[in-house]
Order: structure tokens, then sequence, then C-alpha cells
């Protein structure tokens, strides 16, 4: 299966079954769909096939490096892998090894945001403070089913998670101290909306945090039109300084602005960089996700609109990236030469098997984002997973299952995609998102093309 | 090569070999929380050895 673009005045071929990427000139760009039929066209036959575009030399040459490429199993690579994922995965749902636990730190919230998934913070429950018992229970829980792994994450998630932060401070120093004797690594993060973000939060969350998930998402008006305060008022303001001071004292690492685009703000690439051009070097700008019938969900009608935004963005950074200025966009990043493995790539996030959610009473969800979808009720962190055919079933979930993945260049960059995404767009874990899935590819071909444009650099 | 720049990209066959270790970051806990993207992830077995 190959899949090839131009973009920005390259011509990009993914081999997606081997993963190499190869630019490439016109002629090669031509003969590659060509050749997937007959690897052996006479050169007469490769001639007439372009209509005389090409010398007979160029086309003699062209096609010996095609054949090249395909004996080094670089190009029209079969897929091989399906057997291979059913061993991995039988032995994943066997083993059911959990590593991350996304920790509802507080069920509340100080901001009101239109489109929270949460439910202004609640979750289609009451407001309420994971105690410390619980989340005690729940650092017990991961280390008592972590198997052999040794990285254990945990996000500090919300609502907003800095309103309980004693509970926060109690938990990382809790994990801390069992590090040794468990022969376990934490790795904490915290995700906040800036508003409590003094510099003691800020202090601790340094020292521990691996990771910082700073809430904001862009240009003043398109920001405040989503994300009010209890009050109303917008909250740009209140938390642009803090989360500034935040970005700085962590040398511009090990964090992330995130924000969300939504239908009012189709031409987000605009967003993103603002917040370049405020200082922040981190930026994870993604689409929203809600229910169709919001009037801020994205429709089919925004899409060519969102598709040239990242375009536009895609030249923009090289352009900031050249002239040294840096700037790293989340969904463009792509790791080709140390990315993950096949079966990772392959096996979807791991949500409902080794990464859960965990509410302030103590109950497991696949992920934060079935929190309090009681379909999806896992267990509780005293009696483990009481839902081992939900748990098999999230486990169980990947690429090959999906009939809209199959035939995707991008499934072994996401993996299948989003379980929620596709619950909330079809009612099926299995199914897809397709307004995600375009964009997914698109911010896939962009990345690669800034990996090609920038390799020129090098 | 004349007409093929090839970038350096990680072999998924090969990765069979040593693959599927788990060590490695969920996606969803990195910054998303609502897409799933692997492509950007590092290999912590790489990265152990």
């Amino acid at each position: 299966m190959v899949h090839q673009y131009r973009s920005n005045g390259y011509n990009i071929v993914l081999d997606v079954n081997s993963g190499a990427v190869h630019l490439v000139d016109d002629v090669v760009y031509d003969l590659i769909p060509l050749m997937e039929e007959d690897l052996k066209a006479p050169v007469s036959e490769l001639m007439r096939l372009t209509g005389g575009r090409y010398s007979e030399d160029e086309l003699i040459e062209a096609a010996g490096e095609i054949r090249e490429l395909k004996e080094k199993g670089q190009l029209y690579a079969p897929d091989v892998f399906a057997p291979y994922l059913d061993r991995f995965i039988e032995r994943k749902v066997q083993d059911r090894v959990v590593k991350a636990l996304c920790l509802h730190i507080a069920h509340d919230c100080n901001l009101r945001c239109r489109y929270c998934f949460a439910g202004k913070g609640e979750y289609h429950g009451n407001r309420s403070l994971m105690s410390f018992e619980v989340g005690k229970a729940a650092l017990d829980f991961l280390i008592a089913h972590s198997g052999n792994r040794t990285n254990l994450e945990v996000d500090f998630f919300g609502g907003e998670p800095t309103m309980n932060f004693d509970v926060v401070r109690r938990l990382t120093e809790y994990g801390r101290s069992r590090e040794k004797e468990a022969g376990k690594k934490f790795r904490f993060t915290l995700t906040t909306n800036g508003l409590l973000l003094d510099e003691e939060i800020l202090d601790f969350a340094n020292r521990e945090m691996g990771n910082l998930v700073l809430s904001i998402d862009g240009r003043k008006e398109v920001h405040d039109r989503m994300r009010p305060t209890a009050g109303g008022t917008g909250s740009y303001d209140r938390i642009l300084p803090k989360l500034l001071r935040a970005a700085e004292s962590r040398n511009q690492e090990n964090y992330y602005v995130r924000g969300t685009y939504t239908h009012f703000n189709t031409d987000f690439a605009g967003d993103v960089l603002h917040l370049n051009d405020l200082g922040f070097e981190q930026i994870s700008v993604e689409p929203v996700v809600c229910d169709p019938s919001e009037p801020y969900a994205l429709t089919e009608e925004d899409l060519p609109k969102l598709m040239s935004q990242y375009d536009e963005l895609a030249q923009e950074i090289i352009r900031r990236r050249k002239e040294g200025k840096f700037i790293n966009f989340f969904h463009f990043m792509i790791d080709l030469s140390g990315g993950p493995c096949v079966a990772k790539r392959l096996s979807g996030c791991g949500a409902g098997m080794e990464y859960m959610a965990v509410t302030p009473e103590g109950d497991l969800y696949p992920c934060h984002q079935f929190v309090g979808e009681k379909e999806f009720l896992l267990g509780n962190v005293w009696d483990g997973v009481t839902n081992p055919s939900l748990a098999e079933e999230f486990g169980a979930l990947n690429v090959y299952q999906k009939s809209s993945c199959r035939d995707c260049f991008a499934k072994f960059y996401c993996s299948g995609g989003c379980a929620a995404n596709a619950w909330h767009a079809q009612g099926d874990v299995n199914g897809a998102y397709e307004i995600g899935c375009t964009l997914q590819r698109k911010r896939i071909e962009c990345a690669i093309m800034i990996k090609a444009a920038l390799s020129e650099q090098e | 090569m004349k007409h093929i720049k090839t970038l350096e990209t990680r072999d998924y066959r090969e990765s069979m070999k040593e693959g599927g270790c788990g060590e490695c970051q969920t996606s969803c806990q990195s910054a998303c929380k609502t897409s799933c993207t692997v492509g950007n992830q590092s290999c912590e077995h790489k990265e152990k050895k």
C-alpha cells in the first residue's frame, strides 16, 4: 500500500506497510502507481502511460530505482502484521497490565467552558473532590496491576485539579515514597486552566510534574468566548501572565499550552501563531469533540477551511523554524526514526486496559471521555476491574478490527483513532469519526512534509 | 539515488522483533486528551538500551 501526495512543492511517497518515506521527483512520482501493477513493465509501455513526458533514459533510471526500493522492502511492502498483532493482543488481554491513570482530582471547576466534555466540571454527576484515601487506593491499584512495567503515568486532571491541590501534593509524595520498594517510576502530569496557578503550585509542579498541560485557546476573543469564568467574564487576561510564567520557569520544555478550536474559529492557525507570538514554544491546539448538534461543533462544511489552515500553519512553522524561532505544534510532531514499534502503532490508545480514569469516588472508567457514562463503568480502585468483558473489549481494539482503517494510510500513525470519538460519532468504539479522521490524515501529511522541508536544511 | 531521497525511518517489520514491551507513554496522556496520535511518540525500549 502506497500513499503519495504533493505538498508545498514536495512529492512525498509513504510506503505504508514498511513505514518508509521517500521524496521523489516527478518521473518517479508518476511511475510508482504504474509499476505497482507491473514492476517489470517495459520502458515503451511506461513511456506510453506517462504520455511521453519523460525521456527513455529518465524512465529506465527511475524504474531501476523503484525496483531497488522494492527489493529493499521499502516500497510496495505487504501488510504482514495481522497474525503478529493477534498474538500481541491475546497476550495483552491475558496480562491485564495497567500503566497509566487519569485521576479526576476535582469534579468541579472555576471556569465554565462552553465545550467542556466534563459538563462544566461535574461529569454528569455532582460536584466533588477526590479524597487522599481514594487517590492512594488508585496509586496502590496501579502499582499492583502494573506487572513488570517500570514507567507509570499519572495525570492529575479534572475539572480543575488545583481546586484540590493539597491532595495532588500528598498523592505525589505518596507515589514517590513507593517508587523504590515497588521498582517503579512515576511520571506525573498536571492539567490546569491556570487560574489558581501561583508560585507555590508552580514550584511544586516544576519539581514533580514531568509534563504540565496549560489550557488556553489562542486569541483573546476566541478564548474568552468559550472559556468564561463562573461569573461569566473572560478568563484570558487572568490566566495569560501565569501561563507565560509557567512556560518560562520550565525553560520552554516539558509543558504544552493546549487549546481547543471549534466551528467559531475555523481560522485556528491564527490562534496557534498568536500563542507562539506571545512566547509559548510548545503548543497543542486541537479540534473540539462534542455532540454534532452543538452550535460550536465542527461540520463537514468546515473541512476545506480547516485543511487549508493546517497547510498554512505548516508553511509558517517551517518559515519560523528556518529563521531560528522555535515552535513545536503537537499535532505536527512525528518521530520517523525513533517512533513506536508496530505493536503500539496498531493496537490503539490503551484506554480501558492499560489506561483508565478514576473518579473522585474511586470508580474506574476506560478513559476520561467515558467518565459518568454508566454503561462504561469498569470497576473501582478497591475491587479492581469488575467488568472484565468491557476491559477485554477495549483491550482488543486495533486497526484491523475497524473496517474504515484497513485501507487508510494513516493507520500506523493514529492507531485507529480515539474510541470515545468513535463512540460519540457512531455509537460504537470500533466505529470512526470521519471529520476527525480527515483532519488526522491532513496533519500527518503536513507533519511529514515539514520533516522533508527541515531535512533539506540539515 | 538520483530520483529518490529516502528519509530515515523505523522499519516496522524489524520492530516486531523487539517491540511490544509497553514501556512507552500512553498516547492520550501526552497532551491531547481528545485524539489518538502515536506517530509522534518515542520508543522507550530504544532509550533503555
